[in-house]
């Protein structure tokens, strides 16, 4: 598909860091699933969520390239999650505190 | 012959309302950016109705949840991971100016999304064959002895239908985006066209990342 080397190495170039992401999404997924079949410890579901949570900080930073967009983005971004985290925490709160 | 032999010229038409490329770029990536985000806070609001659910009715739950098809969706979390890659691949070319090899990630990245479409298609009928959609009133519902439990799989098909639709959607605007770029002077005119639907392809990919350990993985 790519002819010369050069082709090659350019395309490795610019693909280095994509294959790195799935890679390294892939091995959290792979954690995840590996905690969800075997259940090894009571709670593993704050583990569980971390691994999520890190895992789309990764897409976000890497596949959405959010680190090489302008200021303004990045609020946009950080804003829309922090929307979301203030939506769960007040909603778990409640639940969480009932008696 | 090489793919990348055939390099086009990259660049953006300036539309006469954008002073700049460079200010139609960035209104375009921020424009997309304020749409994503009511999307995931669309999503977000069924997610923590599962989480608020499994905290009421734990054991209903996760007897619903036992019905899952845990390994294909699994499997269809890689097969997403690998289209963000080639839509990654992509986009790289597009900058580039390799034409013909953007065009091949992108027939790649849409066929990867209908692979995703056909396993969740399989699971919906296996869920179907076990009498697993409380809301088909002419076929009794396996866990009929477990009101919560209706809830919980209303919310799966709703959270993973509206993910498909849009998945769907995704797959339709990439084949119509894959046609038009593979024809002469697209990248000159629109290379940044590749660019935003592609934050709107990994974004899908991170709202099925949510869900698999949301609805999968936690309740088990």
């Amino acid at each position: 598909m790519f002819g010369t080397s050069d082709e090659r190495r350019t395309l490795w170039r610019h693909m280095r860091e994509p294959v790195l992401t799935a890679g390294a999404l892939l091995v959290m997924l792979g954690i995840n699933v590996g905690l969800g079949a075997t259940l090894p410890v009571p709670h593993v579901w704050i583990v569980e969520l971390l691994v999520a949570a890190v895992m789309v900080a990764t897409i976000l930073w890497f596949s959405m390239e959010v680190r090489h967009e302008p200021p303004l983005v990045k609020l946009f971004a950080g804003i829309g999650f922090f929307w979301v985290g203030i939506l769960f925490t007040m909603t778990l709160v409640d639940y969480l505190s009932r008696g | 012959m090489s793919a990348g032999a055939s390099d086009s010229a990259v660049g953006v038409k300036l539309v006469s309302h954008f002073a700049t490329v460079e200010q139609q770029k960035r209104a375009a990536v921020l424009g997309m950016w304020a749409w994503l985000l009511t999307e995931l806070l669309l999503f977000a609001g069924l997610f923590l109705t599962a989480l608020i659910l499994r905290l009421l009715h734990p054991e209903a739950v996760q007897e619903a949840a036992r019905h899952l098809k845990f390994w294909i969706g699994a499997i269809n979390t890689v097969v997403l991971i690998g289209s963000s890659l080639t839509m990654s691949g992509a986009i790289q070319l597009s900058r580039l100016g390799w034409q013909r090899g953007m065009v091949r990630f992108m027939l790649a990245t849409a066929a990867l999304g209908t692979l995703f479409l056909l396993l969740k298609g399989y699971e919906y009928y296996a869920d179907y064959q076990e009498h697993m959609m409380p809301f088909l009133s002419d076929r009794p519902y396996e866990l009929k002895d477990s009101p919560p439990s209706r809830l919980f799989v209303n919310l799966y098909y709703v959270a993973t239908s509206l993910h498909g639709l849009h998945l769907m959607t995704g797959i339709t605007i990439l084949l119509v985006m894959t046609w038009q770029a593979s024809r002469p002077g697209f990248l000159g005119q629109h290379q940044n066209r590749i660019e935003i639907f592609g934050l709107y392809w990994h974004f899908i990919d991170l709202i099925w990342i949510l869900a698999f350990p949301t609805l999968y993985v936690l309740n088990r």
